[in-house]
């Protein structure tokens, strides 16, 4: 063989070599260990999985095709659209008891894309008339899509369906818009302040110093204030890094508004444009910047964006607290402390509470909800089978499945006597949490909001701005983008 | 007399044979143009005036489905009271100055006279290696970047400087620019390496061999015959890489996502995605997004016609003298 032949089989190799790694299935879990440090590289999968049942259709009857689309992080999520899939069986033999020759034919789209990136998704499949029948979705979405004219009005049909009378009525609030309800309540969920056992042992907590903190917390006993005391005690004490004091999302989010809420802010009234209280968000400002420029509680950098590092670093047990959701418990035992113990190793390293109260601002516990919600699309020509066929995904043991499986809250009533569901130590533990629980606000509006207010928060992070410089920022910035449509106060 | 009547009927048909060659050669030029013509139209002027138009509308996710609201130059008008624009603008122009001098013109240069001064084989390799960002997918590509420059205990920066005693640190946040830069840069380096290669290989070897006959340095052949006779290619890519360094910001985007903190690396192309696209709630501004856009082409097409006219492209274009005689 001649030289240049080698020469182009060694060059076909290497990018042979380079191209397969790049289009081969990702690992379901890789777990490396060095002597200094664990790092996790949790399940990536992010494929689109797509699954059609098909049914029997009685002699003249019709055979209704429809399309279900769910965002849900792997496996544990997946619940979203397999309790609908679980569903259609009950609803046709639903539609079989009432003499309706009609049948369900359901086909999901399920994967776990960018939230922003899914939002997009459906207006441009709306706008192609390509929407699917039924999405499931942040309710603060119902914000863009009820005005939009993307989605039902469902107001005069829940009534129809005997299982919504089940679901917890404090959710409904979070499926409205111009007073019509939009959609039906999926999932719920708190965001908790996890705390760790072992580094709050190595700074000198007794057990039952560390047992009664959630109590004490719900009591407005342990504030946020002292909560950063703590974190401060423990980073001078070398009990943890610098920076390690304390963690929030890597990344803008939700919670970020019961910062605000925390501090006494409030975001919607009466009318239609939403509000930003000043007083409230320098509160915010102020604490962030002294958790990271002055105190070493919060790493100025913690808004890197990077989840990997974010759940590694906690489930290494490297943070003393972490302010996260409820549905980390499931990915942390399910994608990284599985070679570790699982559930168990999370209990015996890690407690969780309310967010403590804000004493210079509500002074009281706070977490947020942020319900998915099951909408109808409004070019389902169907949307009687689609509400039929939530309503039936809508029962405490499909429910119950998906809220273990997953770490979310339930949404029915009855699950609170539901032996499945109160058996579970996790579940039974969150479930208080939602007292103290606060909304998103479903309007057009609170994305740029939101993106002003955040834009605050990674400026004093940063160092970029004092708190109050911050402020006249996001004061501009809020102005600027939404005009009339907000209120500063 | 009949002579004459034969010669005038020749220069006559002298003269149409000329007029059908003429008409002839214009409708070839049109003819080679037209696919060209019809890509330009389609894919930039059309989009260029549907861009505009969007600008000058309030369209975004809650309204998608209904007819369009102008307003005017509203978008625009709240465009330029951001108080980010000027440090925006700023971003964008260092980045394109950047990275285009040390990588896509400078290195590149360096890597083409590199990898033609060596054995031609040992030059394919390098140069193929040097492809190798190019054809990486840019999500792996950056991934690999962002290991690279992890947080400390991770990051292999941060191993291989431990043993020369350079404290551990978050390289990314602490010297984003220099990661924006060199993750661009080493993908863009490739396409002026290329071009500049198959320039400098174009050169007549005489001129080199007379060059080194009469005693010239490497250094002296490269400057007084190799730069010179690649001056176009240079101009070419300069222009280029210009105008694709302004709308790009896919790797920023996915490196710092125009952070860290206050606009650090945000770029006037990342801007206009984020402002239509990409927020995390999902509200799309797409009227407010086009007057981004929009005024993205506009500097496109000023440096664009800046480029053409310092550069004197209209030599480059001229017809070969020699076709002329």
């Amino acid at each position: 063989m001649t030289t240049r032949k080698w020469m182009t089989i060694v060059a076909l190799l290497a990018l042979v070599s380079m191209l397969l790694p790049a289009c081969a299935t990702p690992t379901p879990e890789v777990v490396k260990e060095t002597v200094v440090v664990k790092e996790t590289v949790p399940v990536t999968v992010k494929e689109t999985v797509v699954v059609k049942e098909t049914v029997a259709v009685p002699t003249g009857g019709e055979l209704v095709h429809l399309v279900a689309r769910c965002k849900a992080a792997p496996p544990h999520e997946e619940g979203r659209c397999n309790n609908l899939l679980a569903a259609v069986g009950a609803a046709n033999a639903a539609l079989a008891e009432k003499g309706d020759n009609r049948r369900i034919e359901l086909e999901i789209i399920q994967d776990n894309a960018d939230w922003g990136d899914y939002k997009t998704e459906f207006e441009l499949a709306s706008d192609a008339g390509e929407a699917p029948d039924i999405i499931c979705s942040g309710h603060e979405h119902i914000g863009d899509w009820a005005p939009a004219g993307y989605i039902t009005d469902v107001t005069d049909m829940i009534g129809d369906y005997p299982e919504f009378d089940d679901v917890i009525d404090s959710l409904w609030n979070a499926t409205k818009w111009n007073g019509k309800m939009w959609g039906v309540p999926q999932d719920a969920e708190a965001r908790p302040m996890y705390f760790n056992k072992t580094k709050l042992k190595e700074l000198g907590w007794s057990d039952e110093e560390i047992a009664s903190l959630p109590d004490r917390v719900a009591k407005g006993e342990f504030t946020w204030e002292d909560m950063l005391d703590t974190a401060e005690a423990a980073v001078k004490a070398g009990v943890v890094a610098e920076g390690n004091g304390w963690w929030h999302r890597p990344k803008n989010g939700p919670d970020f508004l019961y910062y605000y809420y925390a501090a006494g802010g409030q975001i919607q009234d009466e009318g239609d444009a939403l509000i930003f209280e000043k007083d409230a968000a320098l509160k915010v400002y102020k604490l962030l910047y002294s958790a990271t420029q002055e105190r070493g509680i919060l790493s100025p950098t913690r808004l890197d964006g990077d989840w990997t590092s974010w759940h590694t670093g906690w489930t290494n047990g490297d943070v003393l607290f972490l302010f996260g959701g409820s549905w980390n418990w499931a990915e942390w035992f399910s994608n990284y402390v599985a070679d570790r113990g699982g559930e168990d190793y999370l209990w015996e390293h890690f407690g969780f509470s309310a967010i403590p109260a804000l004493k210079e601002g509500k002074d009281t516990p706070i977490t947020l909800t942020h319900p998915l919600v099951y909408m109808v699309s409004s070019q389902c020509e169907y949307p009687d089978l689609a509400l039929l066929l939530i309503s039936k995904a809508t029962t405490p043991q499909l429910n119950t499945d998906y809220a273990i499986a997953s770490g979310h809250l339930g949404i029915l009533k009855s699950q609170a006597d539901y032996p499945p569901y109160t058996s579970n130590k996790f579940l039974s533990q969150v479930l208080p949490l939602l007292k103290f629980t606060t909304f998103l606000p479903n309007s057009p509006y609170w994305s740029a909001w939101s993106e002003a207010y955040y834009l605050g928060i990674q400026s004093v992070e940063s160092g970029d701005l004092k708190p109050e410089e911050a402020l006249d920022v996001v004061v501009e910035q809020l102005q600027n983008e939404l005009g009339e449509h907000v209120v500063i106060r | 007399m009949a002579e004459t009547i034969a010669g005038d009927e020749a220069v006559a048909g002298q003269g149409q044979i000329s007029r059908w060659a003429q008409i002839r050669a214009t409708l070839g030029a049109w003819g080679f143009m037209s696919p060209a013509a019809v890509l330009v139209t389609v894919f930039f002027f059309i989009p260029v005036i549907i861009l505009f138009v969007i600008s000058l509308t309030d369209l975004s996710s809650s309204n998608f489905s209904d007819p369009l609201t102008f307003i005017g130059l509203d978008n625009y008008a709240k465009l330029f009271r951001d108080r980010f624009f000027p440090k925006i603008l700023g971003n964008t122009i260092r980045y394109v100055v950047l990275t285009l001098g040390f990588f896509n013109v400078g290195l590149a240069l360096v890597l083409a006279l590199l990898t033609t001064h060596i054995n031609r084989r040992a030059g394919f390799f390098f140069r193929l290696v040097w492809l190798l960002p190019r054809i990486t997918p840019s999500v792996v590509y950056v991934l690999m970047w962002r290991r690279i420059a992890h947080q400390p205990p991770f990051g292999i920066l941060n191993q291989l400087l431990a043993p020369f005693g350079v404290a551990p640190r978050y390289w990314l946040v602490k010297q984003p620019w220099l990661f924006v830069i060199l993750v661009n840069g080493f993908v863009g380096a490739s396409f002026g390496m290329i071009i500049f290669t198959s320039a400098i290989e174009a050169i007549p070897r005489d001129y080199i061999i007379a060059a080194k006959v009469d005693g010239a340095s490497t250094w002296q052949i490269i400057r007084d015959i190799t730069l010179p006779m690649i001056k176009w290619p240079l101009l070419f890519v300069t222009t280029y890489q210009t105008l694709s360094l302004l709308t790009s910001f896919q790797y920023i985007l996915l490196l710092t996502e125009g952070g860290p903190g206050l606009y650090t690396t945000e770029v006037w192309a990342l801007t206009a995605y984020k402002r239509a696209l990409k927020t995390y709630f999902g509200h799309n501004q797409w009227g407010y997004g086009a007057a981004w856009g929009f005024i993205l082409v506009i500097i496109g097409i000023a440096l664009s016609v800046i480029y053409l006219r310092v550069f004197r492209f209209n030599e480059l274009v001229q017809e070969p003298k020699i076709d002329v005689l």
